[in-house]
């Protein structure tokens, strides 16, 4: 699923901020995270999931962190920084915004 | 995140490179979780690893988009186009040194250049809002730069309203004598107290001059040129307050001027003095004291405005100036920068106009260069754009390589700059305005970087933006024809360029020549000069001026080979100070030529004069020596004056009056007002003497015969004070000068003297062009150079590109004329299409200059002859060394290439 556009970047990136508002996860576990929560919809390749994983570590958003995995093999672990969760916040208000004007459009159509 | 730790991150990333490894860990980890995932589903463990990495994909284009996502991106490509183009250049040293030597003189010459010219034709004055500051007062045919007169000046001070404030300066410069221990002659001049406030200037050191010593008979007060306080008191502050004795008298020093000062007359004063003019007396006069007079407009006040504003008080003026002469005055306001640039900027326009050209040559030189090099590299640049190198990434990194050859290139002509403006002092050392402050500082090396950056971007654009195109991987296409076409044009333009500044080059030398072999009507071999000015200290009155020229003229007529001896008070071919107007002369028995416009020039001089400088006497005799003692004033015209006052009869006898309206309304800084308003009587005509300067127009001239008479002697300022005695020899200069040295040592050891041969003193006066002339012969010879070498670099190069094609055609029977005739067509061509662009630029710019050129027209057939014929012989030379080498191709070798 590579990001093909602007939206789809940002959908990305809400994706993942709000898969590590849970708990700190490593980029496998993310991916793993979307699948199933998607049922199987949003597949995440690491093309494309790497990249944003570290584009929102330079911006300060996340913070990656060398732990154990469940099958005890060194994994970083990336989690939710202050700037990260109001990032979120700010980026779901914007996706309830632009999915609701969106939807409002279809019905009225 | 703040900008701190982004700089952070980038630190970190330049100094290790884990954040590399972790990620390969980081993918690996997710490519293992993968295959486990598979291996869980029940698949082999082989298998389970291949469908993992097929749906990983790729690694090593995630990993480069992981590296894209770093915030200091830019930086690590920055340092790795460095890195890649420093290894280019390792392996390409002679195209490296030649690309670095090539920039490195059209910057070098560019450099030096702009730091002679920067203070004519850019660099701010040295007064503050220097845009301000405007030259006011009246030009006539005798005096062009604008002067004023104490009559009217104080008057204008006090009505005018569109300046700030007017101030003045002496009209002429003087010299005076430090006669203390170790005397010295040094230049002077007085300015008003109000001048430097009016400017925007304050001493260095201690303080301006205040109001009550610019006064006659004020406390006498002295600033010091910083040069002088820094060389003859070693810029010792301890010199504020000190008397020093300057003509004499005990002067009090109060300041010292800033390094930078110049005195808006542009006087190369070494030590200033206050005006001190009797402002009342001068205000009841007419016509009152000469002064320069400058001003500082009002805000928001344009030039024309001021001088518009200034009329009515110009028209008041006027009916001060006796009515024959009045319409020749006009009211001239103009800007400062104009005031003193006018005269240097033609020639400061010219050579920056060369060694523009110069430039432009190099860097097409270096494009060439490159592109010839990026044909070679094409598959090198086609593997990286199919490796995934986009076109943003190839440009930048070719222009990368430029900017480090061109900065290197910088570095280089900045040296090379230095030594060049070295060697042009040490060229001219009077000859070009303005040499002597050129200096390399801070401005020359913002130039230089400046034009490497605009020579790199030029040089590496043209290459740069040139698409590599894929078939080129395969190695069957070599030759990319639209390169080719571009590279060809630009020698053609090199060339165009070339033809420009060898065309200007030969016209110059060929106006200086004709400036120094023109006829002078005298003779300038075997004499020497030796000019002195008598301080007015030890000479205080004119018997003892006369009684010092009559004993050294006695000392010298005795000297070795001495064959004439002779005084003056000034020697030609130099413009003469001594001047009036034509309208002057009174001539017995008829009205003065009253409608006869035009200047007369003319000279004191002593009754061998004549025969010292081997000025035929067509009519009459010369003055006798019997003369000098006698009562009667005697005159020797010109054979021009001659023409000019007796057209129908022998001038011979008739007398004339010299003194008639000349007291009135001119500044002529000598008027012989000294001698008797009596008649004088024409003893002899001359022949004509160039007396104009070398390239200036010749007036018409009379002699007259200093006597032994107080009247005859003791004029006042430096004119007035010096002489040149004129001595002919049978021996060598060589010999003679030291005898004559100790013979005025002899009779003054304090006496400041100047000995010169005529010759030199004649070829000094085309020092200014002939310096411009080598200068731009200079720069065209290195244009040429590049050019040839341009031209050379692009047939050399087709011709090893063609080299199989041409051993083709061997091998099917063409001879070598043709293989010749094919290669040398291509080169006539690029010549043909250089010259023809060179001869419209060359016309061009010789219009431009034709007011610099003396006695050779701009379109001057020489010249261009000479240009043309140079250029095609050189261009041939550089066609035939590839021609050759094309006419050995060996046709087996070539096709067994194939």
């Amino acid at each position: 699923m590579p990001p093909s556009s602007d939206l789809l970047q940002g959908t990305l990136d809400l994706l993942v901020l709000k898969s590590l508002a849970l708990e700190p996860m490593h980029g496998w576990g993310i991916a793993q995270r979307i699948q199933q929560v998607s049922q199987n919809v949003l597949q995440v390749g690491q093309g494309s999931l790497y990249p944003a994983l570290h584009r929102l570590e330079y911006k300060g958003w996340i913070q990656a962190e060398w732990g154990e995995s469940e099958n005890n093999r060194r994994a970083k672990f990336y989690s939710l920084t202050k700037a990260g969760r109001k990032q979120l916040e700010a980026e779901l208000e914007n996706w309830e915004r632009l999915t609701s004007a969106i939807a409002l459009v279809l019905k009225g159509a | 995140m703040s900008r701190l730790s982004g700089w952070w991150i980038r630190l970190r990333h330049l100094v290790s490179h884990r954040e590399e490894q972790e990620l390969d860990e980081e993918l690996a980890f997710h490519l293992d979780r993968l295959t486990e995932e598979y291996i869980a589903s029940g698949m082999h463990p082989g298998e389970a690893r291949r469908r993992a990495r097929i749906e990983f994909g790729g690694v090593e284009q995630s990993r480069q988009r992981c590296r894209e996502t770093r915030p200091g991106l830019w930086m690590d490509r920055m340092v790795q186009d460095v890195r890649y183009a420093l290894r280019g250049f390792r392996r390409n040293p002679v195209f490296t040194l030649t690309v670095v030597l090539t920039l490195t003189l059209g910057i070098g010459a560019s450099t030096a250049v702009f730091s002679v010219v920067d203070r004519i034709l850019f660099r701010p004055l040295p007064y503050a809002q220097a845009e301000q500051i405007v030259s006011v007062g009246l030009v006539q045919p005798l005096e062009q730069t604008e002067f004023m007169l104490g009559g009217f000046y104080y008057d204008w001070k006090d009505h005018q309203r569109p300046f700030v404030a007017m101030a003045a300066e002496a009209a002429s410069p003087q010299e005076c004598d430090l006669t203390e221990p170790n005397p010295q002659h040094l230049a002077c001049s007085r300015i008003e107290a109000g001048l430097l406030p009016m400017l925007g200037v304050s001493p260095a050191l201690g303080r301006n001059f205040l109001a009550e010593e610019d006064r006659p008979n004020g406390p006498r007060v002295a600033l010091l040129s910083y040069n002088l306080w820094l060389n003859r008191y070693s810029g010792n502050p301890a010199v504020l307050n000190r008397f020093i004795n300057v003509d004499g008298l005990p002067t009090r020093v109060v300041g010292v001027l800033p390094k930078n000062f110049e005195l808006p007359t542009m006087h190369p004063a070494e030590i200033v003095l206050a005006l001190a003019r009797d402002v009342a007396a001068q205000r009841k006069m007419n016509p009152g004291a000469p002064v320069r007079a400058f001003a500082r407009l009002k805000p928001g006040v344009r030039v024309e405005q001021a001088q518009q504003e200034l009329a009515p008080l110009f028209q008041q003026m006027r009916t001060m100036i006796p009515a024959q002469f009045r319409n020749e005055f006009r009211l001239k306001v103009r800007s400062m920068r104009d005031r003193q640039m006018s005269e240097a900027r033609p020639a400061a326009r010219v050579l920056f106009g060369a060694v523009i050209a110069v430039l432009l040559i190099a860097c097409a030189n270096v494009a060439g260069l490159l592109m010839a090099r990026g044909v070679v590299r094409h598959r090198e640049l086609a593997i990286r754009s199919t490796l995934g190198a986009g076109r943003l990434r190839l440009v930048t990194q070719a222009l990368t390589e430029t900017m480090l050859l061109s900065l290197a290139a910088a570095a280089f002509g900045l040296l090379f700059g230095w030594g060049l403006l070295r060697a042009f002092v040490a060229l001219a050392p009077a000859g070009m305005p303005f040499l002597e402050k050129a200096q390399l500082d801070l401005r020359m090396v913002a130039f230089s970087v400046v034009v490497s950056i605009v020579c790199g971007v030029f040089s590496g654009m043209v290459p740069a933006l040139q698409r590599p195109r894929m078939q080129l991987l395969t190695g069957t296409v070599l030759t990319a024809p639209s390169r080719a076409v571009v590279r060809q044009w630009l020698v053609a333009g090199q060339i165009a360029m070339s033809i420009m500044l060898l065309t200007v080059a030969f016209l110059l030398l060929r106006s200086f020549r004709m400036l120094e072999n023109q006829r002078l009507g005298m003779r300038a071999d075997n004499t020497l000069t030796l000019s002195v000015t008598l301080g007015q200290h030890d000479y205080p009155t004119p018997e003892s001026e006369r009684r010092f020229f009559r004993d050294l003229v006695e000392r010298l007529r005795f000297g070795p080979g001495v064959e004439a001896v002779a005084v003056s008070d000034s020697l030609p071919p130099a413009a003469n100070h001594n001047q009036r107007r034509l309208s002057s002369i009174e001539i017995g028995g008829r009205a003065p030529l009253m409608d006869q416009g035009g200047i007369v020039t003319f000279r004191w001089v002593s009754p061998e004069y004549f025969h010292a400088l081997d000025i035929p006497i067509l009519k009459g005799q010369g003055f006798r020596e019997d003369e000098v003692s006698s009562g009667e004033p005697f005159v020797v015209l010109s054979h021009s004056l001659a023409q000019l006052l007796f057209p129908h009869s022998d001038p011979i006898g008739q007398r004339i009056r010299l003194d008639g309206a000349e007291s009135q309304g001119t500044v002529v800084r000598k008027s012989d007002v000294t001698s008797s308003q009596s008649w004088q009587t024409v003893v002899g005509v001359v022949a004509d003497v160039k007396n104009g300067g070398l390239s200036g127009e010749e007036h018409p001239e009379y002699y007259r015969l200093r006597r032994d008479r107080a009247e005859d002697w003791g004029g006042s300022g430096v004119w007035g004070r010096s002489a040149v005695v004129v001595v002919r020899s049978s021996l060598p200069a060589q010999r003679l000068g030291p005898w004559i040295r100790s013979q005025v040592t002899a009779l003054d050891p304090t006496l400041p003297v100047d000995i010169a041969t005529l010759r030199q003193r004649v070829s000094k006066l085309a020092d200014q062009p002939r310096f411009q002339a080598s200068l731009v012969g200079l720069f065209a010879a290195m244009g040429l150079v590049l050019a040839v070498i341009g031209l050379y670099g692009v047939l050399a190069f087709l011709v090893a590109q063609r080299g199989r094609e041409i051993g083709v055609r061997m091998a099917l029977g063409a001879s070598r004329e043709e293989i010749l005739r094919l290669v040398m067509s291509r080169s006539l061509r690029l010549i043909l299409c250089g010259v023809v662009m060179g001869l419209v630029l060359a016309l061009m710019a010789s219009r431009a200059l034709s007011h610099m050129l003396f006695h050779v027209g701009p379109w001057d057939p020489v010249s261009y002859l000479a240009t043309l014929a140079l250029l095609v012989i050189v261009g041939l030379l550089a066609t035939w060394l590839p021609a050759r080498s094309a006419c050995n191709v060996d046709p087996a070798g070539a096709l067994r290439a194939e």
